[in-house]
């Protein structure tokens, strides 16, 4: 007999052992239900409370958690897990002992730290990976980590991922099947562009309170405090920011600089609210219970939820990527512009949302484009960047770049115009 | 200047509340905060989808809260209800979840009745009278017989909630709902071809010489890459007039021309070899030159019988809607400006002279459409003649092209089986172009499980695997009656008799997850009637969790 098969699980019990109609035609109930209970699941990220929540209340029973953070007072309008006295411990044990002290008979292993933390051999035990991050970064490196792993011959290494995201009254959730479907980096374009205000704008000729408040966070503080770090969680430093953003403003007639702004600003806040994380963990968990137990469909594989007015949702298949850097086989074109030299390439590169590159290195089969480091490396090839491209690369050749950011190395043909 | 940062807790930093609720703050705003402070929500049935709706309304910290239900709670309800342990097990349900959900945020109050809608309506009928209840705002959570629901007060927003097996419906109905803050994407409204006396002479003094070179004396290349492209299109539309008899340009080829003139006029032999501002100006040429036009659903709000026919008793959403009607009706059809202006290339000063024109244009309409309000409010000797507030007004007139006005058919009409309106919102959507896959076949095999349930006094499928086939027979032939009330003749189609078997494989029985997101879509739409913010469902959203993706009605 399943543990599913108690008092406690009636409801769950009875679906799963009812076929339904929308379910394949070699749905097998009991087989199933025991397949539910040995499912290993991980979870992760600003959703983790809910995640927990919902998959210990699905019959999941060996769940485990990683989270780097420990616990803000303004985690508490949502992540229901944690109380006031909580603030300051780390959420990922926190969140699991307060799920296994609800819900009996379930284990919760937590893991405080990265998820980049852990290798291949770690995630390789796991049937199913939820992700509810906010970071892009880490969303990138799980999404590649997971399509690295795949093994044609061994079916069991290709692990579902369930990626959940939410921004004020909208959120998505996807189902990834890595190298089947289309990949989180396939997607990378949907994001929208972090244009950055040129350096100019903020020195000489500011329009916007956000304006003066990175003038104070990215000019004003490295010069008056040299090599002295700002911390955004500092209220000291928060407050001397909003102060010299304050007086900036003032000098130019511009209005609306306030503590809240200067925040939002140098923190790069988010709105977000216990329903919609809500709605986006619980999607994201029942595409888990339904790839678990066959009970119905999974979605195929995207879904937006937007709630600010009325309530939409598009359900869609988002297509994989002709030449995706992570789960396309090829590098993909690029058009380059033969006079642009490095510099000018490695600038529109970072413009572009789907490359999202910061400190990239490049290299060519036969050249060392330019190296951020080691320092003589770097000295090396620095008097690249003044060359132009055509003088660098041919026509049709691959460039390899590597970047803190980018947790692959992305293959780039060059094409010229 | 003093270089050491302040270390000791500064004087504008936000209180322990603001920093506690301030990702929420970033959505509502301290308005909103206060008036879901102001709520007391009432929960009929402490279900797992009701109590994650509460956990959703006690997070970001709504004012009371209590939990009437008439249940003691089983070990089923453990698997399904995070907010029961092992101790509650025999106990009271409405006790136990009260207690539990209360432990979520200390600022909340809660309490509980060990009761339920039927009896408080019969016993205690003063509880649920809009005149003397403290509730604020009712959850119902299904079942509940039918007769039941046609007794519902009218006067109370209901939210009244499906969660069954994978799928979830919701049903809100308020009194007429009227929302100033409806955080459309933009508010800007640039009137490219109706600029004021005040913006034209800005665009005069500040375009002179535009097209001067240089070396002719004009203006250097910093100053020309540096006037805002609000000026350029405005100067350049002043240009085109001189060469089009007056006219603007109206259609998709006069836009075109337009475009290409002002290409034309960009330096290019500036670093880049363009310039960011023209840029500006070619990219807004299709979306913003365009008369200022009023949106339909404000038209329905200036048009709606409770904004001619204002009264001492009208809300001052009303007053303030007429005063807004009025002044559009001898301001030429223009609507008060909301006096939002985009971000755009420009020097400080030039863009802030700029947006000052807009604000002060936005403050003096708005000043008119106060001194209307206040003029009403003293004709009809209004209650509120002397609180109104400057504030409101302004608010008011910058989102004047974002008002809505939303009314909801009762849910007794629903349920009364003789509504027109809703039989035919139900038949339209079963012969949309869309029914075969539509979620209307979801509401339908819900009203087959509310007639069962209202007959029989059970879930279809609450029962042995081998009388399931004896129930579904039985909650087809409801919904067989159902169809034939709307006047749908086609009998029941493939999708909905899939619908009713799921309905019956999950035999009344709820779903975690589908409970959770029950509990996100619901507590959303509560918010938005609380915060009189964003725009709610009129009147119907249901969840399909097998296809995962929502589909409204007004039903
Ligand atoms: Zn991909």
């Amino acid at each position: 007999m399943a543990i599913i098969d108690t008092p406690q699980w009636k409801y769950l019990n009875r679906i799963l052992s009812r076929k339904g109609p929308f379910a394949d035609d070699d749905y097998d109930n009991e087989m199933q239900k025991t397949f539910l209970e040995h499912t290993k699941v991980f979870g992760a990220g600003g959703l983790g409370c809910e995640i927990l929540k919902n998959l210990a209340l699905s019959g999941f029973k060996d769940i485990h958690v990683i989270d780097m953070d420990t616990i803000d007072v303004s985690n508490l309008n949502r992540q229901f897990l944690f109380r006031a006295s909580d603030v300051g411990k780390p959420k990922a044990t926190v969140a699991a002992s307060f799920v296994m002290s609800r819900v009996k008979g379930i284990t919760i292993t937590p893991y405080y730290g990265a998820i980049q933390d852990k290798d291949q051999d770690y995630y390789m035990q796991f049937k199913i990976i939820i992700c509810g991050l906010d970071s892009v970064e880490a969303r990138r490196w799980i999404n590649a980590t997971l399509v690295d792993m795949v093994d044609i011959n061994r079916p069991e290494s290709l692990k579902p991922l369930i990626d959940g995201g939410t921004e004020g009254f909208k959120g998505q959730s996807r189902v990834i099947l890595p190298t089947l479907s289309s990949c989180y980096e396939c997607s990378l374009d949907m994001l929208t562009p972090q244009t950055a205000v040129p350096i100019c704008t903020l020195a000489t000729i500011p329009r916007q309170p956000a304006h003066c408040v990175e003038w104070a966070s990215i000019l004003e503080w490295p010069r008056i405090f040299k090599d002295k770090k700002l911390d955004n969680d500092d209220p000291g430093h928060v407050q001397w920011i909003y102060e010299q953003a304050l007086k900036r403003a003032q000098e130019f007639n511009i209005s609306g600089v306030t503590y809240s702004l200067t925040q939002g600003v140098i923190k790069n806040i988010i709105p977000a609210i216990a329903s919609t994380n809500a709605i986006i963990a619980a999607s994201c968990c029942n595409e888990a219970l339904k790839i678990a137990t066959g009970a119905n469909p999974f979605l195929n594989n995207y879904m937006m939820y937007t709630g600010d007015e009325s309530v939409y949702t598009h359900t869609f298949e988002h297509e994989k990527k002709d030449g995706c850097p992570v789960c396309g086989d090829l590098a993909s074109d690029y058009m380059v512009n033969p006079e642009w030299t490095l510099q000018e390439f490695i600038d529109r590169l970072k413009e572009k949302p789907e490359v999202q590159i910061k400190k990239p290195t490049m290299v060519t089969e036969r050249r060392k484009l330019y190296y951020q480091g080691p320092p003589q490396l770097n000295e090396q090839t620095r008097p690249n960047l003044v060359k132009k491209m055509k003088d660098l690369v041919d026509n049709g050749e691959e460039i390899a770049i590597t970047d803190p950011g980018l947790p692959f190395s992305l293959r780039l043909n060059v094409i010229f115009s | 200047m003093d270089t050491s940062p302040p270390s000791s807790a500064p004087s504008s930093a936000p209180s322990s509340k603001e920093k506690k609720y301030d990702r929420q703050l970033r959505l509502w705003g301290a308005n909103g905060q206060n008036r879901l402070e102001q709520a007391h929500i009432a929960l009929f049935g402490a279900t797992a989808a009701g109590c994650e709706v509460l956990k959703n309304l006690i997070l970001p910290s709504i004012g009371r809260f209590t939990v009437i239900d008439d249940k003691l709670v089983e070990e089923a309800d453990l698997g399904i209800n995070f907010f029961l342990d092992q101790d509650s097990v025999g106990k009271p349900r409405a006790e136990r979840t009260a207690a539990l959900l209360g432990e979520l945020n200390p600022d909340v109050v809660g309490g509980f009745r060990s009761d339920n809608l039927e009896n408080m309506l019969s016993h205690t009928p003063e509880l649920l009278d809009p005149r003397t209840t403290e509730f604020t705002h009712l959850l119902v959570m299904s079942p509940v017989p039918t007769p039941i629901l046609l007794q519902l007060p009218t006067g109370i927003p209901t939210f009244f909630v499906n969660s069954l097996g994978f799928v979830t419906t919701l049903r809100i109905y308020s009194p007429t709902h009227t929302i100033i803050e409806t955080h459309p994407d933009s508010l800007v409204d640039l009137r490219l071809f109706n600029p004021w006396p005040e913006l034209s002479a800005l665009v005069l003094e500040k375009t002179r010489n535009l097209d001067v070179p240089e070396s002719e004396g004009g203006m250097s290349d910093h100053q020309h890459g540096h006037v805002p492209y609000v000026l350029l299109l405005l100067k350049y539309l002043e240009d085109w007039k001189q060469l089009h008899d007056g006219h603007l340009p109206g259609t998709y080829s006069e836009k075109t021309q337009f475009k290409s003139m002002v290409m034309d006029k960009m330096r290019t032999n500036v670093p880049g070899a363009s310039e960011e501002n023209y840029e500006e100006a070619i990219g807004a040429v299709m979306k913003n030159l365009r008369n200022a036009e009023i949106s339909s659903e404000t038209k329905e709000v200036l048009d709606n019988p409770k904004c001619l026919n204002i009264t001492s008793e009208s809300d001052d959403f009303w007053i303030i809607a007429r005063a807004v009607k009025d002044f559009t009706d001898s301001n030429n059809g223009f609507l008060p400006l909301s006096g939002a202006t985009p971000d755009m290339k420009a020097e400080s000063h030039g863009y802030v002279a700029l947006q000052n024109i807009y604000r002060v244009k936005a403050h003096s309409d708005a000043a008119a459409v106060e001194e209307i309000v206040r003029d009403y409010m003293n004709r009809l000797q209004h209650p509120h003649r002397d609180q109104i507030d400057s504030d409101v007004i302004q608010l008011f007139c910058r989102h004047a092209n974002f008002l809505r006005c939303l009314n909801y058919r009762s849910i007794a009409d629903e349920y009364s089986n003789s509504n027109d309106e809703h039989n035919k919102a139900v038949l339209a959507a079963l012969e949309n172009w869309d029914a075969e896959d539509s979620l209307i076949h979801n509401y339908v095999a819900l009203r087959g499980y509310q007639e069962f349930y209202t007959s029989h006094g059970r879930a279809p499928g609450d029962t042995s695997s081998e009388d399931c086939d004896a129930d579904y027979d039985e909650i087809k032939r409801f919904v067989c009656q159902y169809l034939e009330s709307v006047g749908y003749t086609k009998g029941v189609g493939v999708r909905c008799e899939k619908m009713l078997k799921e309905v019956v494989r999950a035999g009344g029985g709820e779903l975690h997850v589908t409970a959770s997101l029950a509990g996100g879509i619901v507590a959303q739409e509560v918010i938005k009637i609380i915060t009189q913010q964003y725009v709610p469902v009129n009147n119907t959203v249901v969840f399909d969790g097998i296809g995962s993706r929502t589909q409204t009605f007004e039903l």
